[in-house]
């Protein structure tokens, strides 16, 4: 096993509250980018 | 007044059923016909395949909500697709056989005026000597009960450990094609999790084995994401997490024969090894299910419709990796050459793979099949719906497209249970076939949209799109407003 995530990042992955915020963000961030939109892709058309 | 008949009731089907159902006044028929009697959420399965979830919890009975919603429901599985009705039928029919009550092993021709092929893959295991669920000490997680007999497998090998036994655990892709490399991903870090959690990680030595040309390929070719502050490549973000975890890793490697705890590969230096386990679970090739389709003078028609997978309105034409654009990847669904069959989802054929393909030495194709996930399987569906909505009411153009090159979709991978304690591997990509003209600097994505996160909020948000998408498929009030 080699240690890969530092302390601090693994603070902030586990810790309740900091990941409270980040689940929000990310919640709307995927919503924007999934239900953003989608189409085509051919000019002709 | 319209017949819709849809076969599948997966994600896919489900969706494709919900919508049609919602927008469409009661003159119009819908119809389901799948040999499922159960809607399953299959993100959910690896929670199963752990013993943190029950069945229960993943699925619910289809006949009950098809009945209060108007929805028609057959268990029947279709065997055969007659676009031209037959000399006694003049409408277009799918032959079907019963798989359950008084009606089992019967027949019936349902006609239609649209069909939507939902039916997804065929689990091929056979494609692969000695790979059989639950046999050989390896085990599957691609449907609620596969998962349970993983767990039990599972279960079985920890208690050994706990008796002192030291144990080897192998988990990826059962086949040189196979895809949904992020199922067994999540299964990969949730059973690593659990053996931390019943105290017996040291006792377990753990591998990853996948058909991958590198880590995190995932069958998207991988991608460039960014990462917190930093931009960096799924295969060096999946290295890390492995690494740290303690997962060492076989790549390129194409798995083709079972044995009692063996695992035997090819790979792509041509040389054949071998890999023991004390559990396994790897993930089977996809394939279509083999229809037959037939004109109104019962020839053999097949190759109009199918390609393994269905037919629908993309370019098949075959082209070196080089060529290959998103322009090939479909946009309705539609079969080119019967303009009321769609097919979204999984059951459409894709033009080629998104991976760049690799031969081994031996001429042994070893590359990952595109991946075939749920959320452009729901949003795919939908568009068809759409579409179909659209032609009843009178229009000529089908105005709804959803090109994989014009999508973006979320996998919200769990690397281990536990409201506080659980963690998640969060990867958006965008679109999901890259775009290399649109985006030439960024491996065909685009970067804001293309993002990868680790942590405990991962964890929360599988759990809510579990809640939320199970909250959806049963129809509850306004389950229209969550997206697919």
């Amino acid at each position: 096993m080699t240690q890969r995530i530092s302390k601090t990042k693994r603070f902030i992955m586990t810790n309740p509250i900091i990941q409270f915020f980040k689940y929000i963000y990310l919640s709307l961030k995927i919503l924007v980018i999934v239900a953003g939109g989608h189409g085509g892709t051919r000019k002709n058309i | 007044m319209a017949k819709i008949v849809i076969l599948g009731a997966g994600i896919s089907g489900h969706v494709a059923a919900t919508h049609l159902r919602r927008k469409l006044s009661k003159n119009h028929e819908v119809l389901v016909v799948s040999p499922n009697s159960n809607y399953q959420w299959i993100p959910s399965n690896i929670w199963v395949g752990i013993g943190r979830m029950k069945s229960e919890q993943i699925l619910f009975p289809l006949a009950p909500l098809y009945k209060k919603k108007k929805i028609g429901f057959k268990q029947a599985k279709a065997v055969s697709f007659h676009p031209e009705g037959d000399s006694e039928v003049d409408k277009p029919y799918v032959l079907i056989e019963y798989v359950i009550g008084e009606n089992k092993g019967n027949f019936e021709k349902v006609t239609y005026d649209y069909l939507i092929n939902a039916t997804g893959p065929k689990l091929a295991f056979d494609m692969t000597e000695g790979l059989i669920p639950g046999k050989n000490k390896v085990y599957s997680v691609c449907t609620y009960g596969h998962a349970e007999h993983a767990w039990q497998g599972l279960n079985k090998v920890i208690q050994q450990m706990k008796q002192g036994k030291k144990a080897k655990i192998l988990i990826g892709t059962g086949h040189a094609k196979s895809t949904c490399q992020g199922a067994a991903f999540e299964y990969i870090l949730n059973v690593e999790k659990e053996l931390r959690r019943h105290k017996v990680r040291d006792k377990a030595e753990i591998t990853w084995i996948a058909n991958e040309y590198q880590l995190g390929d995932f069958g998207m070719d991988g991608m460039l994401l960014s990462y917190g502050n930093n931009i960096m490549k799924s295969s060096e973000m999946i290295e890390m997490v492995f690494e740290d975890r303690g997962i060492k890793w076989i790549t390129r490697a194409g798995v083709n024969k079972i044995e009692d705890g063996v695992a035997h590969y090819e790979t792509l230096d041509g040389e054949y090894k071998s890999e023991n386990f004390d559990f396994a679970m790897l993930i089977p090739a996809f394939s279509g299910h083999g229809f037959k389709a037939y004109d109104k003078s019962d020839n053999d028609i097949t190759e109009k419709l199918f390609k393994g997978f269905m037919l629908v309105d993309a370019d098949y034409t075959p082209k070196p990796y080089e060529q290959w654009t998103v322009q090939d990847w479909p946009e309705t669904y539609q079969n080119p050459s019967y303009k009321n069959i769609f097919a979204p989802g999984i059951a459409f054929a894709p033009p080629h793979a998104i991976s760049k393909p690799r031969v081994s030495k031996n001429g042994t194709s070893i590359s990952p099949a595109p991946p075939r996930t749920g959320m452009p399987s729901g949003i795919t569906a939908k568009l068809v719906a759409e579409n179909i909505i659209d032609i009843i009411n009178g229009k000529k153009t089908l105005n709804h497209r959803g090109s994989l090159g014009n999508m973006g979709a979320a996998c919200i991978a769990s690397a281990g249970y536990g409201l506080m304690k659980g963690s998640g591997v969060s990867i958006t990509t965008f679109p999901i076939v890259p775009d290399y003209v649109k985006y030439p600097d960024t491996q065909g994505r685009k970067l804001g949209k293309t993002f990868g996160d680790i942590g405990l909020a991962g964890h929360w948000l599988k759990l809510t799109l579990h809640y939320a998408f199970l909250y959806k498929a049963k129809m509850k009030p306004f389950w229209w407003l969550i997206p697919e």
